[in-house]
């Protein structure tokens, strides 16, 4: 029963946030200089399915959703490339939903969705900033490399904040929960969610948020700092070990966390396909 | 778990569906979708279900199939065997085994990108280990083996009944219910799924179970009928004596096949138990009671060649599909016709015909690749939707996609409003009166029924006060009561419209609405006459893969030249001719 | 005609239909298609992790001309190959220059050629394979690999109804311009036809939302009656379609070739820089 609703809303976010991506691919980016401002995704889209039903089952939809439609149909799909986007926009988003306790609550959905683009933002242009310093042999010893990479980095994070969080993001969002709330749900035959539903998850996701801000923040700084104070002399295999740590433990926290709390939640549900029809 | 295995059919030889005083509530409803229902199929009949909105058939089918109380939750009482099975101590998994279920909206019960991958699904979940020779033996028994390879967005619609079916089919169920067989098709694609499930019912002994609107269809295959009301079965009866109930089929909304409407009308007496139901059956009948052909039939009135001014005028125009070996399809090739002030045209043809591609091409959505079109006489190819919007108005095959609003008393607002324009109060609330809907203008129009949709579908094309209406299919999956509905509001449209354009697979419609034809045969406009002239050009429309109304048949069958269009039109004609209501009356009367 | 208004006009999901379907339903037969899906998977995530190992010039320009042969092989359509050439030059280009302005040398251009070989052996390997891949072979081989099942099917499930859901929307997206008032004004670079279109198509997600909803319903009511959680935990389906998969010879050679390859390149690169 409760594993045939979390089928459907993972079904449902996956098909209408695939939908979105590929709606934003036709509207084109315009590039002023070396930032592309375009509309990386349609925010609220998401933010509206974390916040209306489950959201880690929401999250974890609408961030495949992006995969499959958005790149792997359009035969556009960079592999695993797009792991590290696919866990930060799940991380985002889930988080957004998490943080939501009342769907009619506008100022709760304004903070939210605030956070948890702001998050994907923030989290994938560290991951950038750690891609380069990974793949490029001596980074510091090539004068103004790392810092204009950083601000490359800043200026088309902020930009696409602002563009997929505030303007496609919490904008419509904000318009949309609170009317699309109690109204969806009774169409797939489910019960509106509650402000119960996500206290334990909530918790939890807190607790996930927390420590992704920190180590995320950790690691950024102690990378920067290390960067801009190198002297040079660094051998390359030590910068090797460096940049390939990061990268990994960037990913690694995702998906410890995610792990963490996708065991938690499974904890709590009976097991058995056919049984579980049976417990209603 | 491992009885989920088990093989169908070792269970009682007699009833294969039996239902003993169900009754079922879906959870925040104020009243039972099932209520002290007693249902019961023997094996290998094949049964109509038939009842009007709201008389449990869905709630029936799901029961069924145990997705109640399985999947909805909420407290079912009473009993429900299949094949000998209690659902409430069984799984929808395990059930699945026993009945098989194919759903009105059988698009989005497909699930898989192709033919064979669908075919497979069930078989391969459950572990069964010769899934390929099982997908293999139904398709091919199903006569769609040709098509396994096929992506489901390149099959016809009937096509993907039928791949709905052998889906259903994978696990070798002796029990099928088929909701709406024919509502979605139109009639060629609806007669080979019934052939189907007679070959089925016939050759395999498998139980069939049909919900069914149109009673022609359930006079031509069904055995037994079941009449459903309120969530409780009225009546179970063989199917000829449940047709003959014309009187109490109507007080449900049902409409009995027109031979039987027809045989009743004239039995003024009510002497009769029985009448025909089917074409054959009435044929012979009025012959015996002495119909005859009117003696003025032969004479066929002139079209009514409209003189109006022309609205929309297509010249040459080509338009090409775009498709994956980039030679494309053509739709149509250099069409030309005009579309004048007081035309009801209607717009019929098979599936791809181009019909929908036609209608879409008048409002500016799809633009001509080749020629030119005109909107009273200027060019339509520079024109937006946004543009063409004030004169022409377009209601789509699927009311849902436009009902963009929160209720749809705002969504007959929303074009008045959107222009700023200071009727829109008032234009609202006439057209909501106009069509009924003052109850439902608080309700979201994702929720209501079939035909309340499409009421509030022509009333939102309405509300741009257009000088042409466009209607896609306006009468499909309607039952037959809400389809009479759509019809009369047809008949008595908006004061601005001048001419209505409606495409559509339904012949009862053409027969009783238009006063144009147009026949779209592979890309060309094979034919553009009066109701009257197509229906009595047996040749034509037979060849066009087209079919007639029963009363068409009918009266052609009685050697008439000229065919009645509907049976008020039918009984008129039979009486104008003096000797004939005599006759009739002698019958009636000894 | 202004910038936005050429680019509104040519906003035409009948277009974004057909590039879909040309790619999801298009002919796969290319020669990585033949592989076992599996073992390509395998192959393909050493391939692209590899290349972050290496810096020596020489090894990865081995590497690139693989991912670029492979590229030109397989069915990618020359206009992404075209895109993704450009994008990474004048990616390499801005960053140089910025970091000239930065105070840097030309050495920031000579650094980022590594990284930006790196990328684009990423990429082209990455479009080659999956575009080769038939999504249904992939779904299976993640099943295979033990991803969970609802992605698996996810995948497939993406494949079926997408011409199914863009209709949709672009059914309702045609709803709200024949029944919306385009704005009178253009405004500077015609902004307000931009802002109107874009609120379509922002707006056009509330009745999709719904409907969606309507229809996922129906499809899920069918997964259950089909088995599907069933099979989520009885794991019947991934045996079966585990004991269809085999690996053949061609796998193997492939693979052993590639190692090959690899030490080959590493070699040289060696030489050369001695």
């Amino acid at each position: 029963m409760k594993q045939t609703h979390n089928i459907m809303v993972f079904v449902l976010s996956m098909a209408v946030f695939g939908l979105s991506d590929l709606v934003t691919e036709l509207i084109p980016d315009v590039s002023i200089g070396p930032v592309e401002i375009g509309i990386p995704y349609f925010g609220f889209v998401g933010l509206i399915l974390v916040m209306l039903f489950n959201p880690l089952y929401a999250a974890l939809g609408a961030s495949f959703g992006e995969l499959v439609f958005g790149d792997l149909l359009m035969g556009d799909f960079g592999g695993i490339g797009e792991i590290d986007g696919f866990l930060v926009l799940f991380i985002g988003l889930w988080i957004a939903g998490l943080l939501v306790k009342n769907p009619s609550n506008r100022k709760m959905i304004a903070i939210a969705g605030m956070i948890g683009i702001g998050l994907d933002q923030f989290m994938s242009g560290a991951l950038d900033v750690m891609k380069v310093g990974f793949g490029v042999a001596d980074l510091e010893a090539v004068e103004g490399l790392p810092e204009s990479i950083v601000i490359l980095e800043l200026i088309e994070n902020g930009v696409e904040w602002l563009v997929a969080g505030i303007l496609f993001g919490i904008i419509p969002a904000i318009y949309m929960v609170p009317r699309m709330y109690g109204k969806i749900e009774p169409l797939m035959g489910i019960r509106p969610r509650e402000p119960r539903d996500v206290t334990i998850g909530g918790a939890v996701g807190r607790l996930a948020l927390v420590a992704v801000i920190v180590l995320a923040f950790a690691a950024v700084f102690a990378y920067m700092s290390e960067v801009m104070d190198g002297t040079g002399e660094w051998a390359p295999d030590f910068v090797d070990q460096f940049g390939q740590s990061f990268i990994w433990i960037g990913i690694g926290i995702a998906a410890v966390v995610a792990l963490i709390v996708i065991l938690l939640s499974r904890r709590n549900k009976p097991t058995g396909g056919t049984s579980i029809s049976r417990h209603v | 778990m491992s009885d989920i295995r088990l093989s169908p059919g070792s269970v009682n030889p007699q009833a294969a569906v039996e239902i003993l005083g169900a009754t079922f509530r879906y959870p925040g409803a104020d009243r039972a979708s099932l209520d002290g229902m007693d249902f019961r199929v023997e094996r290998g009949g094949f049964t109509a279900v038939i009842g009007s909105n709201g008389s449990g058939k869905s709630s029936l089918c799901k029961a069924l199939t145990g997705l109640i109380p399985h999947y909805y939750s909420g407290d079912l009482e009473g009993s429900v065997k299949v094949a000998g099975v209690e659902t409430q101590s069984s799984s929808v998994s395990q059930l699945a085994y026993r009945i098989g279920y194919v759903c009105q909206d059988f698009e989005n019960q497909l699930v898989r990108p192709t033919v064979w991958e669908e075919t497979i699904f069930a078989p391969m979940n459950f572990g069964h280990a010769d899934y390929e020779e099982r997908a293999t033996r139904i398709l091919e028994r199903l006569g769609i083996f040709h098509l396994k390879d096929r992506f489901i967005w390149q099959l016809s619609g009937g096509q993907k009944h039928i791949t709905a079916i052998a889906a259903a089919l994978s696990l070798e169920p002796d029990i099928i219910i088929v909701d709406e067989p024919a509502a979605e098709l139109d009639p060629f694609h609806a007669e080979s799924i019934y052939a189907l499930l007679k070959q089925l019912n016939e050759r395999e002994g498998k139980t069939i179970i049909v919900i069914e609107h149109h009673t022609e269809w359930v006079a031509k295959y069904c055995r037994d009928v079941v009449l459903l009301s309120g969530g409780k079965t009225v009546w179970h009866k063989p199917v000829a004596e449940a047709l003959s109930n014309v009187e109490e089929l109507q007080a449900h909304q049902i409409y009995p096949p027109q031979v039987t409407q027809i045989a009743h009308s004239l039995d003024v007496g009510r002497l009769e138990e029985r009448y025909p139901i089917t074409l054959e059956e009435g044929i012979t009948y009025l012959r015996n009671v002495g119909v005859r052909a009117p003696t003025n039939n032969a004479e066929m009135p002139a079209s009514p060649a409209s003189e109006g001014e022309v609205l929309m005028r297509y010249d040459n125009v080509g338009y090409v599909y775009p498709t994956l070996d980039k030679k494309g399809h053509c739709v149509f090739d250099k069409l030309s016709l005009s579309i004048r002030a007081g035309d009801r045209v209607a717009i019929v043809g098979g599936n791809g015909a181009g019909k929908t591609t036609l209608l879409r091409m008048m409002t500016g959505l799809v633009k001509p690749q080749q020629g030119e079109l005109s909107l009273a006489g200027k060019p339509l190819r520079k024109m937006s939707p946004e543009q063409t919007a004030g004169q022409v108005s377009y209601v789509y095959q699927k009311p849902e996609n436009m009902f963009i609003c929160d209720n749809i008393r705002d969504d007959i607002a929303y074009f008045q409003k959107a222009r700023r324009t200071d009727i829109a109060e008032k234009l609202t609330e006439q057209l909501m009166s106009r069509l009924h809907l003052n109850e439902l203008k608080d309700r979201d129009g994702r929720l209501l029924s079939g035909g309340q949709q499409r009421r509030a579908s022509l009333a939102i094309g309405l509300s741009m006060r257009p000088k042409l209406l466009l209607l896609d299919e306006p009468t499909a999956s309607l039952d037959v009561v809400s389809r009479k509905e759509t019809i009369g509001m047809l008949e008595k449209i908006g004061d601005t419209i001048e001419a209505v354009v409606v495409a559509t697979h339904d012949m009862q419609l053409v027969a009783e609405w238009a006063n144009r034809v147009l026949v779209m045969h592979h890309g060309k406009l094979v034919a553009d006459v009066s109701p009257s002239e197509l229906f009595s050009n047996e040749a034509g429309w037979s060849s066009w893969g087209l079919m007639a109304p029963q009363v068409v048949e009918l009266s052609l069958g009685l050697g008439w030249k000229q065919a009645a269009l509907s049976p008020e039109r039918f009984l008129e004609q039979a009486r104008s001719n003096r000797t004939e209501i005599a006759e009739v009356n002698q019958v009636v009367s000894y | 005609m202004s910038l936005i208004e050429r680019w509104m006009s040519r906003f035409s999901l009948e277009q974004l239909k057909m590039t879909l379907w040309r790619t999801a339903y298009g002919n796969k037969d290319t020669f990585l298609s033949r592989l076992d899906p599996r073992v390509l998977l395998i192959w393909y995530v050493f391939f692209t992790v590899s290349p972050w190992f290496f810096y020596d010039r020489t090894v990865l320009v081995a590497l690139f001309a693989v991912s670029l042969t492979l590229a030109l092989t397989s069915r990618v359509s020359g206009l992404i190959l075209f895109l993704m050439g450009v994008s990474t030059f004048m990616n390499l280009v801005y960053i140089g220059v910025l970091a000239l302005f930065l105070g840097g040398s030309g050495d920031a251009f000579l650094a980022l050629i590594t990284l930006t070989l790196k990328l684009l052996i990423m990429g082209l390997a990455s479009v080659a394979v999956f575009t080769s891949i038939d999504p249904e072979k992939l779904s299976d081989a993640l099943l295979a690999l033990r991803l969970p099942a609802p992605f698996s099917f996810g995948i497939s499930y993406g494949y079926r109804m997408i011409p199914i859901l863009v209709e949709q929307y672009q059914d309702v997206f045609a709803s709200y311009r024949m029944r919306g008032c385009p704005p009178a004004r253009k405004g500077i670079l015609s902004w307000r036809i931009g802002y109107y279109f874009c609120k379509i198509c922002v707006l056009a997600f509330y009745p999709t939302l719904l409907n969606t909803a309507k229809r996922v319903r129906t499809t899920v009511e069918a997964l259950e009656m089909r088995g599907f959680t069933y099979t989520l935990v009885s794991g019947d389906a991934r045996r079966l379609k585990l004991s269809r998969m085999s690996i053949r010879p061609i796998d193997g050679i492939f693979c052993g070739l590639s190692i090959l390859y690899v030490a080959a390149a590493v070699w040289a690169g060696h030489q050369l820089a001695l």
